[in-house]
């Protein structure tokens, strides 16, 4: 039994950063990359089945991304998966979510997995649509924003509880294998222990290319993209004011404000 | 430092760079600042060291400069080498409101700069000089009347001549600076504002009669700062142990020179703070305790477990309660007995394990269960505990939580050959941190052999 992760090395932005020459991105000097938080959720799901089981269950992790996502990876790896695999390829520059999906999947079907999970959504880009378009490249089930998931390994369906609006959840039946987008706050993820990042450093991470899951380079990247970034920028700032004057002073201006607010 | 060399890590370069001289020192920087994506990080770092962030501020980087100016770590002579040549507004505001920017940048700034920003920033900047101030009051009269009044520099004359001429909030914060002159505060005693009179009514330094007046203002805010006021008559104590107010009696029974009658009285307040606070109160008679770890109120019975002379046979009541937050105050007792605590290490809830992890009456053998505890803040509890010896902290040093591994580098109990490891632990503070702590030693043997 297999749970295939799909795991993001995101970026955060450091304070006072730049934008690149050609204004499409932020310089990557002031970018900081950690592992996608959604993904630190869907890795711990899949290890708490994997512990659960009595069965063997293999969990991997696999990102689409240049040599610095290993650093991802193997925390990954230090946190008990398995495996780690890497997809790419240079040709794979400029690739939109949808494309990712694409690569994900073809990765999906060389590793024939019985469960695919992935973050809800990344917190660098927010797009929230990999997990959904492999689902779709995968013609699977697909669950979003999973917050509770009962599934026994090799069980031909899933009990899954949906997060919905107004803090409403919704319980749904989904057949396996599926694609599951898990949500914040499902579990507590575990920290890596010092052995296990140790022994984390040895491990192999596979590096995959194009040509080992059947793509080309005409599949993937910039020009196969169904939309493109024309321009990143911080807005004009909006109404702000900074209140004046002594302490005293700016507590009563502020009461004044939230009563103006509150309509008293 | 040929550690971090051979690492490469730009953690442990900052970490080891002030003990560093000739070549190396020079190997270090060309680690630390060769890249700009290191030296960004390290501009920005709270952590780093002074002596590093001196080392960039020769820097034209723009991006770098403003990192520097706004770090707080940054030094007197780093702040004076940036100023220098600093043609940006933005950045001069940042130096003119930096702690560390040395009087006679700050003076030059006040004497020359226009930029109502910049000078704004500077009136706010609690490092500036009384000298500062008069300038700045002298060049742009009334535009900087809040600043000045609430600044610890500001010296008794400016406040009297502020004063006539301010708002009531500025008067407030006259009344309320330590340099207020004393016929100033007379002076405010005759106004009718309630801000200023509730300023005045929290002053040590009114005349009794004047305390008592605001005692008994029909203002409650003013009777509050007066029930407040360490300076309160007991006989008014006990007036407003009564008062219609809720805030005037919780501010009466936070005080710790309460007779016997006001805690009294107070212990049967309808407002469950007010009985709270007199439950904290360590001259509260263990009968009243006795009453008030009997209520529904979880607070005040919490509060009667927090409490310093808390008798040893209520704790163990009180150990045996109901919620687990009372249960948890307990466990942090300092006067809770081992036995007690060893009871408490049984309990089922991470606040009250927290509490006997923490305490130092907890006998070694329940810490260094404790310490294999899957809860995070319980381990940590343990890590913090003043009691824990070598032996229950040494399993710690692998804890997977890396603040807990950074919190052992600069414990006492442990030794050095405890501590190396740590030096190429995965985590970045971590291992700069515990590089800083090796740095250290080497620093003060080296200033011990000077001395000897």
């Amino acid at each position: 039994m297999k749970i295939l992760v799909a795991v993001k090395q995101v970026a955060a932005l450091d304070e006072d950063f730049e934008f690149r020459a050609d204004e499409l991105d932020v310089d990557e000097d002031f970018l900081l990359y950690d592992l996608n938080e959604w993904d630190d959720f869907s890795l711990e799901e899949a290890m708490r089945i994997k512990e659960a089981s009595d069965s063997e269950v293999e969990v991997v992790v696999v990102s689409v991304g240049p040599d610095r996502v290993d650093e991802s990876l193997r925390k990954c790896l230090a946190k008990g998966a398995d495996r780690a695999i890497r997809v790419w390829d240079d040709a794979m520059e400029g690739s939109d979510s949808i494309t990712v999906g694409r690569i994900l999947a073809a990765v999906a079907k060389k590793e024939s997995p019985d469960m695919f999970f992935a973050g809800v959504q990344s917190s660098d880009q927010a797009n929230a649509s990999t997990g959904i378009s492999t689902a779709a490249y995968l013609e699977w089930p697909h669950a979003a924003v999973v917050a509770g998931l009962e599934y026994s390994p090799g069980a031909g369906k899933a009990v899954i509880r949906r997060e919905l609006e107004g803090g409403t959840l919704q319980e749904v039946e989904i057949a396996c294998p599926s694609v599951l987008t898990i949500q914040l706050g499902i579990n507590k993820p575990r920290y890596a222990s010092l052995r296990g990042i140790k022994q984390a450093a040895a491990k192999p991470i596979e590096e995959v290319s194009l040509d080992d899951i059947g793509l080309s380079p005409s599949d993937v990247g910039a020009d196969c993209a169904l939309s493109r970034v024309r321009r990143m920028y911080v807005p004009a700032k909006g109404r702000a004011a900074m209140i004046e004057g002594t302490p005293t002073e700016q507590a009563a201006r502020l009461v004044e404000i939230i009563k103006e607010f509150k309509g008293e | 430092m040929k550690l971090a060399l051979n690492a490469g890590d730009p953690w442990s370069a900052a970490a080891v760079y002030d003990i560093a001289a000739g070549p190396e020192k020079w190997q270090l920087e060309a680690l630390m600042f060769g890249s700009r994506r290191n030296a960004l990080m390290l501009a920005r770092w709270e952590h780093t060291p002074a002596e590093v962030l001196q080392g960039l501020a020769a820097s034209g980087e723009f991006a770098l400069r403003m990192r520097l100016d706004r770090n707080a770590g940054t030094g007197a002579l780093a702040l004076s080498q940036l100023y220098r040549g600093e043609r940006n507004a933005v950045l001069i505001g940042l130096i003119a409101q930096h702690r560390h920017t040395p009087e006679e940048v700050l003076e030059q700034i006040a004497e020359i700069d226009e930029d109502m920003a910049i000078l704004k920033a500077l009136s706010t900047n609690p490092a500036a000089s009384e000298r500062v101030l008069r300038t700045l009051a002298a060049r742009m009269p009334g535009m900087f009347d809040s600043a000045i009044a609430t600044h610890p520099a500001t010296p008794p004359d400016m406040l009297e001549t502020l004063y006539p001429a301010s708002n009531a909030f500025i008067r407030a914060a006259i009344v309320s600076h330590a340099h207020c002159p004393v016929h100033v505060l007379e002076r405010a005693a005759e106004e009718q504002d309630p801000t200023v009179l509730r300023h005045l009514a929290a002053s040590t330094r009114i005349a009794p009669a004047v305390l008592v007046r605001l005692a008994r203002s029909p203002d409650a805010a003013v009777r509050r700062a007066a029930a407040a006021n360490p300076a309160l008559a007991p006989a008014l104590l006990l007036e407003l142990v009564r008062d219609a107010s809720s805030a005037v009696r919780r501010a009466v029974a936070t005080r710790d020179d309460l007779p016997l009658a006001a805690i009294e009285a107070l212990a049967a307040d309808p407002d469950h703070w007010v009985r709270q606070w007199i439950a904290r109160q360590p001259a509260t008679p263990q009968r009243l305790l006795k009453r008030l770890a009997q209520e529904d109120n979880v607070e005040v019975r919490r509060a009667v477990a927090r409490n310093p002379a808390c008798p040893r046979a209520l704790l163990k009541l009180l150990a045996a309660d109901k919620s687990a937050w009372v249960r948890a105050a307990v466990a942090y007792q300092p006067r809770a007995t081992a036995t007690l605590l060893q009871t408490l290490a049984e309990d089922g809830d991470v606040d009250v394990l927290s509490g006997v992890a923490s305490n130092p009456k907890s006998p070694q053998n329940i810490l260094r269960r404790l310490a294999q505890s899957a809860e995070a803040d319980v381990r940590r509890g343990v890590i913090l505990n003043p009691s824990a010896t070598r032996r229950t902290l040494q399993p710690l040093l692998q804890d997977p939580y890396y603040l807990h591994r950074l919190l052992l580098t600069g414990n006492a109990v442990l030794k050095d050959k405890d501590k190396w490891p740590l030096h190429d632990d995965p985590d970045d503070t971590v291992r700069f941190s515990a590089m800083r702590w090796f740095a250290g030693k080497q620093r003060q043997d080296l200033v011990t052999h000077k001395a000897s």
